[in-house]
């Protein structure tokens, strides 16, 4: 048997590359601290069945014959975040409310980058008059307030948990698609390329192999940011009433139920704004460390 | 600098229409599920006889190019449709709300430029001290809260909190009230709508003058025996500000956009808080109309920033290449 | 009598950075006199930046610092003065040029203004008074039509024209010291000449006495009266012009002249570079710091930091085997004998 003294060069190369990256981001405090958190609310929105219904009670089902008794308690040992208008118990709501951000942030943000890599692979590889099209096209999706296209593309599509994601992830896509593209014009011209394709290789096969690989740093990045943004704006859009419908538990619905209740019952409030707070701070805090340790240069925009 | 500003009116006039078609194209029919007369009359049943008179009236059973071109017309004619609730021009019913947002936008503006400038360049003067870190971190903790959260804590905090516990409070609701002057009015929602954009003008200053600190022409200044702070006013300043004053300047548009969360939040008459009230009611004309108001503003404060960059940097002045 | 400007005495500037200490400048000694011109040649990495920097004030501290010797300027000693002082000091009595002229001017001020600012500064001139003194200056580094270019920006200059504007701006104060900093090497062939003439001719009229700091042996050919050249953050030889170029000592030194293009002596084509890479300033070689690259290094080199030894009166070679007889500039490696080894 030979013993395996000899790989390729390239292996080690790309394994240093990532494992110099992870050994950068365990370094940065702040960063492991936003991984901890999303690790952390991962596993409570996927153990919420086991154990929130039974200790804390079912986050939509509404006791209509105890609702005086029920509603508006506030923070006790049996409801440790206290109850809502309708007598739910609110730290049950905010672990379901979980499922439904994460799920969210994580749709739409791949939605973005399906659309975002598309559209960006065929505007920076095809160039000529395929990427001025789409390149403007991004220009009318930047010219749009967010939020506000977001609301116009609703008021059509319906409201909906299915159709906010659908909403958020379509808006994502100019981002991705202008931070691939611009990976694929610096690498396009770069000799290694040019030798692949003296080579006799193919257009995907140059994608897969050469340019991918260069891309995927700034869109992992990229991604990491989206989540967080994805989420703030499922919050905003059921907040205004044209997000997610009730009585399923969002972060962003709840707030707008809160709103009533400012004075009388901060904890309505308090709670989930907390949830939303925490989770894309862990997000944004997390995409910064990836930035750092991958050695990404994103633009700084608003 | 004509010839900038040539080229880049002809720029705009693309986007113009690729706003106005994606704006049409959402309520175009068969081009998205849903019915775009059900975004003309809302979502209550009418007769067969009302549906098909709606669907002449604006040409709904015409080809879409037609479609298009009506309107593309009815916009530049200042016709955003007519609110099914309230049997009135939608246009009409912004017109005394537009002013309310500008007036907000501006007061989170100057927020913006005074907190926003000041706190990046603190940070990168006294770059690792404590100073330093705790921008860094409060602007880490800014963009992630939601507004509308951030809002509501500042109403029970300054509202509520103050109140009770003898401090000066503050008006947490609308425009004016008998108890308080009209200008205190706006300080708690301009602080809200000012809150994210603040915190990233800190970043994006606190990066530009660490970056232009290190370029070589300051180097040169400091060999010409200037006192550090000259070289920091003189000649760091106005080449860190040229990108931050951009950044505020696309802001202003992307915060008459996100004033609706907050015109929400603080009962501020203005076009967001029309078109929250009108999601309520499904009032579909009024949302979308205020959508575009609000579209156009932005397309227009964005033109504008775009020119007048050309009069702070000279390399655009004269037709220069930038860098 | 000329008078003594700079005295740089056993001058040591050290960095500490996360890898360790970086020698940047490590005992490097030599003197400057009214209207003398001084070369400091040296690959980059070798100090000579550096040295120009502190002559200046102008490193940072920390991560910079002072760890021994002095720098004096008429007699005053420039590591000792406040700030205040120092930046009485800067751009008026010692002036600096950058390498590249095209980032070294601000781009948003008009040209005749960044001119002017020294003026200001330093001999209270109003406004208009150094306006119009900067139209002067830049007439004087031959830039035509300097009314109206003076209100040009830098983007509107070509290389050379913002090279001589940034002399301009260094000769404002007419400080009794012009320190050039690579001042050609960003600059295209035939400009670069243009700008040596320039300096030369100025200074003939002005006697402003200028350190030349390049890697570039040919640069200083024309116009140094006095060359240093470092390695590693530390001299290896000073001379006369004359000596450096016709009777150099040290083997660093001879392969300067082996890697410089030469089209005045006839049959001499072939370029022979110096082999090897400048070494680490953290992590520096026992010994001689050049024995690694050196084709002469005997077993002494590695182990004995050679000391600067007299070759001639005022040549100094800081090489165990300079100056013996028979270790000449296109000897035989192999034909230095083990002394004391």
């Amino acid at each position: 048997m030979r013993a395996p003294a000899v790989t390729t060069p390239v292996a080690p190369t790309s394994r240093t590359l990532w494992g110099d990256a992870w050994r950068r981001l365990r370094r940065n405090k702040l960063a492991m601290a936003g991984l901890v958190w999303i690790v952390f609310m991962v596993i409570l929105a996927l153990s919420a069945d086991l154990w929130v219904p039974q200790h804390f009670g079912d986050p939509e089902r509404i006791d209509t014959e105890n609702l005086l008794e029920l509603q508006l308690q506030s923070p006790s040992a049996v409801h440790p975040f206290g109850t809502d208008r309708l007598g739910r118990d609110i730290l049950s709501r905010i672990v379901y409310g979980a499922r439904i951000s994460l799920t969210v942030g994580v749709l739409a943000t791949s939605i973005s980058i399906v659309l975002g890599l598309f559209f960006g692979a065929l505007s920076g590889y095809y160039g000529k008059i395929l990427d001025t099209l789409i390149m403007r096209l991004a220009d009318v999706f930047f010219a749009f307030p967010y939020i506000l296209f977001a609301i116009a593309l609703l008021a059509v599509l319906g409201r909906g948990y299915q159709n906010v994601f659908i909403a958020i992830g379509i808006l994502g896509w100019p981002s991705i698609a202008r931070v691939f593209r611009s990976s694929i014009l610096s690498v396009k011209e770069s000799e290694y390329v040019d030798a692949a394709r003296v080579l006799g290789a193919g257009d995907s096969r140059i994608m897969v192999r050469h340019i991918m690989p260069n891309a995927i740093a700034p869109i992992i990045v990229y991604a990491t940011m989206s989540i967080g943004s994805a989420i703030l704006a499922e919050a905003a859009l059921s907040f205004l009433g044209m997000g997610v419908t009730p009585p399923t538990p969002s972060w962003g619905l709840m707030l707008s139920e809160a709103r009533g209740f400012l004075f009388s019952a901060p904890w309505l409030m308090i709670y989930p704004g907390a949830a939303i707070l925490t989770t894309v701070l862990a997000f944004v805090l997390m995409g910064d460390g990836l930035r750092d340790a991958l050695d990404v240069k994103l633009k700084e925009e608003g | 600098m004509l010839a900038y500003v040539v080229r880049r009116v002809l720029q705009f006039i693309p986007v113009f229409l690729g706003v106005t078609l994606l704006l049409f194209v959402l309520r175009a029919p068969g081009v998205l599920p849903g019915d775009p007369v059900r975004l003309i009359t809302g979502e209550r049943a009418i007769s067969p006889e009302l549906y098909q008179q709606v669907v002449e009236k604006h040409h709904l059973d015409r080809p879409l190019y037609v479609q298009y071109g009506y309107y593309l017309q009815g916009l530049l004619q200042g016709d955003l449709g007519t609110s099914f609730q309230r049997d009135m021009p939608v246009r009409d019913i912004f017109a005394a709300k537009f002013p309310n947002t500008v007036r907000l936008a501006l007061a989170a503006i100057v927020i913006e430029i005074i907190i926003g400038i000041g706190a990046g360049m603190v940070s990168a003067l006294k770059r690792y001290s404590f100073l330093d870190v705790f921008v860094t971190l409060s602007t880490s903790i800014l963009v992630s809260v939601p507004v509308f959260w951030l809002g509501m804590v500042m109403q029970v905090l300054f509202g509520i909190k103050f109140k009770e516990w003898g401090l000066p409070f503050m008006p947490i609701s609308g425009m004016s009230s008998a108890q308080f002057p009209d200008w205190a009015h706006i300080i708690l929602p301009a602080i809200t709508l000012a809150s994210v954009s603040t915190a990233y003008t800190a970043r994006i200053m606190r990066s530009q003058l660490l970056e232009v600190m290190g370029q070589d022409y300051i180097r040169t200044a400091r060999a010409k025996g200037l006192s550090s702070n000259a070289v920091v006013w003189r000649h760091a300043f106005k080449n860190a500000l040229i990108p931050v004053v951009t950044f505020i300047g696309i802001d202003l548009g992307a915060m008459m956009g996100g004033a609706i969360l907050t015109e929400t939040i603080f009962n501020w008459p203005g076009v967001g808080y029309e078109i929250f009230l009108a999601i309520g009611q499904r009032d579909w004309p009024i949302v979308m109309g205020g959508v575009i108001i609000i579209v156009f503003a932005v397309m227009i404060i964005n033109l504008i920033v775009d020119i007048s960059y050309a009069f702070l940097d000279p390399r655009i002045r004269y037709g220069g290449e930038v860098r | 009598m000329t008078e003594r400007l700079l005295e740089v005495d056993g001058f040591r500037m050290h960095f500490s950075t996360r890898d360790g200490v970086v020698k940047a400048v490590d005992d490097v000694s030599f003197t400057l006199d009214a209207g003398q011109t001084l070369g400091v040649v040296g690959e980059s990495g070798s100090g000579k930046s550096v040295t120009a920097l502190s002559i200046m004030g102008l490193v940072p501290s920390p991560p910079g610092e002072v760890v021994g010797g002095d720098i004096r300027f008429k007699g005053e000693s420039i590591c000792a003065m406040s700030e205040e002082r120092m930046r009485h000091v800067r751009g008026n009595s010692i002036a600096m040029i950058f390498q590249d002229p095209m980032t070294s001017l601000n781009p948003v001020f008009r040209v005749g203004r960044q001119v002017a600012e020294s003026l200001r500064v330093h001999k209270g001139a109003s406004r208009a008074e150094a306006d119009a003194q900067a139209v002067e200056l830049l007439d004087l580094v031959g830039i035509p039509h300097a009314h109206e270019r003076a209100r040009d920006y830098p983007h509107e200059f070509s290389g050379g024209m913002r090279q001589r504007a940034m002399i301009a701006m260094a000769l404002a104060c007419d400080p009794d010291i012009l320190i050039a900093d690579e001042p050609t090497t960003a600059l295209d062939v035939t400009i670069q000449a243009q700008i040596i003439e320039l300096m030369e001719a100025l200074q003939a009229r002005t006697g402003t006495a200028i350190i030349i700091i390049t890697h570039d042996l040919g640069v200083v050919a024309d116009i140094a009266d006095r060359v240093l050249v470092m390695y590693a953050g530390r001299p290896v030889e000073y001379g006369t012009a004359e000596e450096i170029f016709y009777r150099p000592a040290h083997p660093y030194t001879w392969g300067l002249h082996d890697s410089l293009p030469r089209h005045d002596v006839p049959g001499k084509s072939v370029l022979r570079p110096i082999e090897g890479q400048p070494p680490s300033l953290v992590d520096l070689p026992g010994g001689c710091a050049f024995h690694p690259r050196c084709p002469h290094a005997t077993g002494r080199c590695r182990t004995e930091v050679p000391e600067p030894r007299d070759i001639h009166s005022g040549h100094k070679a800081a090489c165990h085997y300079a100056g013996e007889p028979g270790f000449v500039r296109g000897s035989e490696p192999g034909a230095t004998r083990e002394v004391g080894a």
